[in-house]
């Protein structure tokens, strides 16, 4: 536990108080206001829905639930979104790990550019390589399977990982560093047993963002994939949002149902970046 | 003589097989297919086989030029300029006074209100730009509420060519606060107490210990928090396509919706789309470089 | 001893005969079909089982690996595998519009002479050259793009009848403010809308099919008197109050349930609308209950002034499945995918579709005594229609009709002027048929 010094009261000025509480409560307001909407809508069936946009429901009926979860074959979806989320935070910040000690504690000539290259990726969109991503995938063959969505899923995540490690890296001491090779331990061990546990907070700051980004990931999962065995949510989501007609009712199930596993997570880690980051705090 | 050589050396390896995996995966997944759009967009393809098509020829700068000339370029530049103002001078100041107040334990509920202000990032945007876009309909609430104070009252707001993004603006706002919030909180909490402790023994105000100790020691972060938000407000493509899909008139286009207009809802035209997605890079490139330039100045230390 | 040998043989026996059938039996053959498959339509279920599933029961030695897309992942998976030169046996699309790519540099094969004789079972409108100057796709439907929905019980319950001419609408404004009322209800948020639900109408009455020939082939422009006189008349509505500014920040769903429940006496949409008032066969529930079907009316817009094609509405043959130009003739593979594309646009299908979303056949030996009042209105509607013009989007391309899209959009909001409309037009064009001649 650290310690905290005690503010004087007279500090912190009544206006500025009252400002921070109450763009606490418009927040409020406006977060829960969506989901609340969210919900409810999920209640109506799509007549209903069309009438009665933002009202309460007259007749809540849970039917839209099982329906959108059989018609867009949610169990395969999920276990998919799942799988990919999981599977390529961790790979990320595996390797954003590794590429980002190296960068920060071991000297290379290369580090500029290829540091540099990292950081561009930041600024790529997914629109200018979704093509030529395409063509890769089939010419290697990926295409249609899982590897075949993991690695860019993978790649996507490493230019935030590998600079947000980095930087994190950098503030461990060189000290830290320097006794361990005097007491002749490899890189790689002192990579597995010092720098690895110290990193927790910067793991989970990486694991929220790619968790997020990678559970809501549409456009590439339907470029890279034809097989409706390997699609992800986000498929089955749109999938009741049509052309001419929507089909809201179930939509809103749909989305509430993607909605809860990211609210879930959010609140498990929430706990988490206050004990990592405790852990990881940097005795003076 | 020896121990240094040998050193070197395993330095050396354990370099490359620390970095191999990551550069690896990044250059073939990015920095490949980028570079070949950027080959593209010099050339008039137009869709149908890539390869094997022999009326595929360069042409130069060509798409970029047109993109330069197209009123719809400038307007959507505009929408992203104001968003990038209120991502880097709204967002972070939000997320950092938030991030301060939850630390420096100066209001209650605090788990509370982090759980609170972070959520909106991870609510999907759909259902967010759904919501608003309902909302704000003429037939919606929001014009039922206006018209309680003064009847008649026409909903307007997205008639009006400047103000038609404001609701944008400030849904963005909202959403992504949070995101700071949580970085700034993490790192607030690496600064070291007894440093902070020992200040106040001296006699220093909140604010003194605010802008004397915590700021300088949060620039590498401030910077960090800028390029993400810089990068992400000119990606910004997913809510704004939930909540107006650049219309009325594609006044609240911006760059990303822009080259999906070109790119692909209309007949395909991935150059002059690549065109577009290289000068975000290239506009996103000189923006990072002024941020850091500022850093380098009011600089910090650690 | 002998047990064993018997043994022996009738293993023998058994073996052979289930080996030698298989050899002899048909090769399974593999399609691939790019399907745009909308989760959200009333018939979705339905057409699982009845269309896909049933196929396969029929041609157990055709497979088919069907992969489903909607919305912009369709297109653009679409794009991708042009560009991997990768298209999929069967796909679907439309006769020009997004599809337009594939027809123009011919990706996808004539199916004019696979259809042979039996293009007596078509409606002939259907059969028509599409973007590409042949029958890529076999269309499944006719639509009219334009449709003015009408609630007669509203109308009467004012003293008011329909409009026959643009003048009779414009009187009946004030009586319709007076009563809190919206004059015509448009989702016109998405800018495609009013082009082609209502522009496209208006071009077809006072420029005609034949001027727009002309501009296509660069004899003509859209700045001619024509073309900026159809956008004059476009700005004029609102003007005369019968087009509210509204309608652009109306959401395309939002509209079904505010002409539903009388939010105004008309609407402008594409007929196909007419399928989201129908009702839910899971659910029992419909926007408009059959019981009251009676009380709403399809009819066209009423008379312009100065109009050169009287009574027209603006309509475009529907979607339907196209066949990889890479498949060589004659082969087995070919047939396979035709027998699919029969099927897709045969009488059992088409029937189906009539049912479940009222979609007008595009064969004349389908019927139905299972649809509902508002899909015998419908038909009625298409048939009565006295002339069919263009709709924009279907006979110029993208870069052409974007400008035109955003420019209505841009008039209605007092941001351009007709001229300038024309004008952006014209150059888009110009610039669009330049690069065509390299």
């Amino acid at each position: 536990m650290m310690k905290q010094v005690k503010i004087r009261k007279s500090d912190f000025h009544p206006v500025l108080r009252a400002f921070v509480y109450l763009m606490a409560l418009v927040f409020t307001v406006l977060t829960l206001y969506p989901l609340l909407w969210l919900v409810i809508s999920s209640l109506k069936t799509n007549t209903e829905f069309q009438i009665n946009i933002l009202g309460w429901p007259q007749n809540p009926t849970l039917n839209n639930y099982p329906t959108a979860w059989r018609l867009a074959k949610f169990d395969t979806l999920f276990l998919n979104s799942l799988f990919f989320t999981t599977v390529s935070t961790l790979v990320v910040i595996g390797l954003s790990l590794m590429a980002g000690f190296a960068f920060a504690k071991l000297r290379s000539k290369a580090t500029p550019f290829l540091h540099g290259s990292f950081i561009m990726g930041i600024l790529l969109t997914l629109q200018s390589i979704m093509v030529p991503l395409f063509l890769m995938s089939v010419t290697t063959g990926l295409y249609d399977t899982r590897l075949g969505v993991l690695i860019p899923y993978v790649g996507m995540g490493l230019p935030i990982g590998v600079y947000l490690c980095t930087e994190f890296i950098k503030s461990i001491p060189d000290s830290v560093v320097e006794s361990a090779r005097i007491d002749g331990a490899s890189y790689f061990r002192i990579f597995a047993s010092i720098v690895a546990p110290m990193a927790a907070p910067v793991a989970v700051t990486l694991a929220i963002l790619n968790v997020s980004g990678v559970w809501n990931e549409f456009m590439l999962i339907n470029i890279l994939v034809s097989r409706d065995a390997l699609r992800t949510l986000p498929v089955g989501i749109h999938k009741f949002s049509g052309a001419l007609a929507s089909d809201h009712g179930r939509q809103f199930a749909a989305l509430t149902i993607g909605l809860v596993p990211m609210v879930v997570f959010y609140l498990l880690f929430r706990k988490q970046i206050t004990k990592g980051v405790s852990a990881g705090a940097i005795k003076g | 003589m020896k121990r240094v050589i040998q050193w070197w050396t395993e330095e050396r390896r354990a370099y490359l097989l620390l970095v191999l995996p990551a550069v690896a995966v990044y250059w073939a997944v990015m920095a490949f297919p980028t570079v070949f759009s950027f080959a593209l967009s010099l050339t008039n393809y137009n869709g149908g086989p890539v390869f094997s098509n022999p009326n595929i020829k360069f042409v130069g700068f060509e798409h970029y030029l047109r993109m330069f000339r197209d009123q719809y370029f400038w307007i959507s530049l505009k929408n992203n300029t104001l968003i990038i103002l209120v991502s880097v001078f709204g967002q972070i100041p939000l997320g950092f006074l938030f991030a301060y107040v939850i630390h420096r334990k100066l209001v209650k509920f605090r788990g509370f209100f982090q759980t609170i202000i972070y959520l909106p990032c991870v609510i999907s945007t759909i259902i967010v730009g759904r919501l608003w876009r309902s909302f704000f309909s003429p037939y919606g609430p929001f014009t039922e509420f206006m018209q309680k104070f003064q009847p008649g009252w026409e909903n307007e707001l997205f008639f009006d060519p400047k103000l038609a993004i404001v609701p944008v603006l400030f849904v963005i706002l909202w959403m992504y606060t949070g995101t700071y919030m949580i970085i700034f909180l993490a790192n607030l909490q690496k600064i070291d107490p007894a440093l902070i402790e020992a200040a106040r023994i001296d006699g220093a105000t909140e604010w003194q210990v605010l802008t004397r100790i915590m700021l300088p020691s949060l620039s590498g972060v401030i910077v960090t928090a800028s390029i993400l938000a810089i990068s992400g407000s000119l990606k910004s493509f997913d809510l704004l396509f939930a909540m107006t899909a650049g219309n009325p008139a594609r006044r609240t286009s911006v760059l990303a919706l822009y080259m999906y207009d070109t790119a692909f809802k209309h007949s395909p035209k991935y150059p002059l789309a690549n065109a577009i997605s290289v000068f975000m890079v290239m506009l996103s490139l000189v923006l990072i470089l002024l941020v850091k330039l500022t850093e380098a100045k009011f600089g910090g230390r650690e | 001893m002998l047990k064993k040998s018997v043994f022996f043989v009738l293993v023998l026996l058994l073996a052979v005969s289930v080996i030698v059938p298989a050899t002899l039996a048909e090769e399974p053959i593999k399609i691939t079909v790019l399907n745009y498959f909308d989760l959200t339509s009333p018939g979705a279920e339905r057409e699982l089982n009845e269309v896909w599933y049933e196929f396969s029961v029929r041609n157990p030695h055709i497979i088919v690996e069907r992969e489903d897309l909607f919305l912009d992942a369709f297109h653009q998976k679409t794009e991708a595998y042009a560009a991997a030169d990768m298209l999929p046996d069967v796909i679907y699309m439309w006769p020009g519009g997004r599809s337009t790519s594939l027809h123009t540099l011919g990706l996808v094969k004539d199916l004019r002479p696979l259809l042979g004789e039996d293009a007596k079972y078509y409606k002939e409108a259907v059969l028509a050259p599409q973007a590409g100057g042949y029958l890529a796709q076999l269309p499944s439907t006719m639509t009219s793009s334009h449709a003015l929905y009408v609630n007669v019980a509203l109308l009467d319950s004012l003293g008011l009848s329909i409009p026959e001419t643009y003048e009779e609408l414009v009187a009946m404004v004030p009586v319709l403010k007076e009563n809190g009322l919206d004059v015509i209800l448009m989702g016109a948020q998405d800018d495609w809308v009013i082009q082609s639900c209502l522009f496209s109408m208006i071009v077809g009455r006072l420029v005609g099919d034949e001027k727009l020939n002309e501009i296509l082939a660069g004899e003509a422009k859209f700045t001619d008197p024509e073309f900026v006189s159809a956008l004059e008349f476009y700005a004029q509505m609102y003007e005369d109050g019968v087009l509210n500014r509204r309608i652009m920040q109306t959401d395309y769903a939002e509209v079904n349930g505010l002409f539903a429940t009388g939010r105004a006496p008309f609407m402008i949409d594409g007929d196909w609308k007419v399928g989201n008032f129908l009702t839910d066969v899971t659910t029992g529930e419909a926007l408009i209950p059959v019981d009251r079907q009676h009380e709403f009316k399809m009819t066209i817009f009423p008379a312009i002034p100065g109009e050169i094609n009287k009574a027209s509405s603006s309509g475009v043959v529907g979607v339907g499945f196209g066949m990889n130009a890479k498949i060589e003739a004659g082969s087995a593979k070919e047939a396979a995918a035709w027998e699919l594309i029969k099927w897709l646009q045969g009488p059992e299908v088409q029937k189906m579709r009539l049912e479940t979303a009222g979609t007008i056949p595009s064969r004349i030996d389908v019927t139905s005594d299972n649809i509902e009042p508002l899909v015998v209105e419908r038909i009625r509607y298409y048939e009565d229609i006295a002339v069919t013009t263009e709709v924009l989007d279907n006979i110029f391309e993208g870069e052409v009709y974007t400008p035109i899209n955003i420019g209505l959009q841009e008039i209605g909001l007092g941001f351009a002027t007709p001229m300038e409309v024309a004008e952006r037009t014209q150059e888009a064009f110009d610039a669009w048929f330049a690069r065509k001649q390299q």
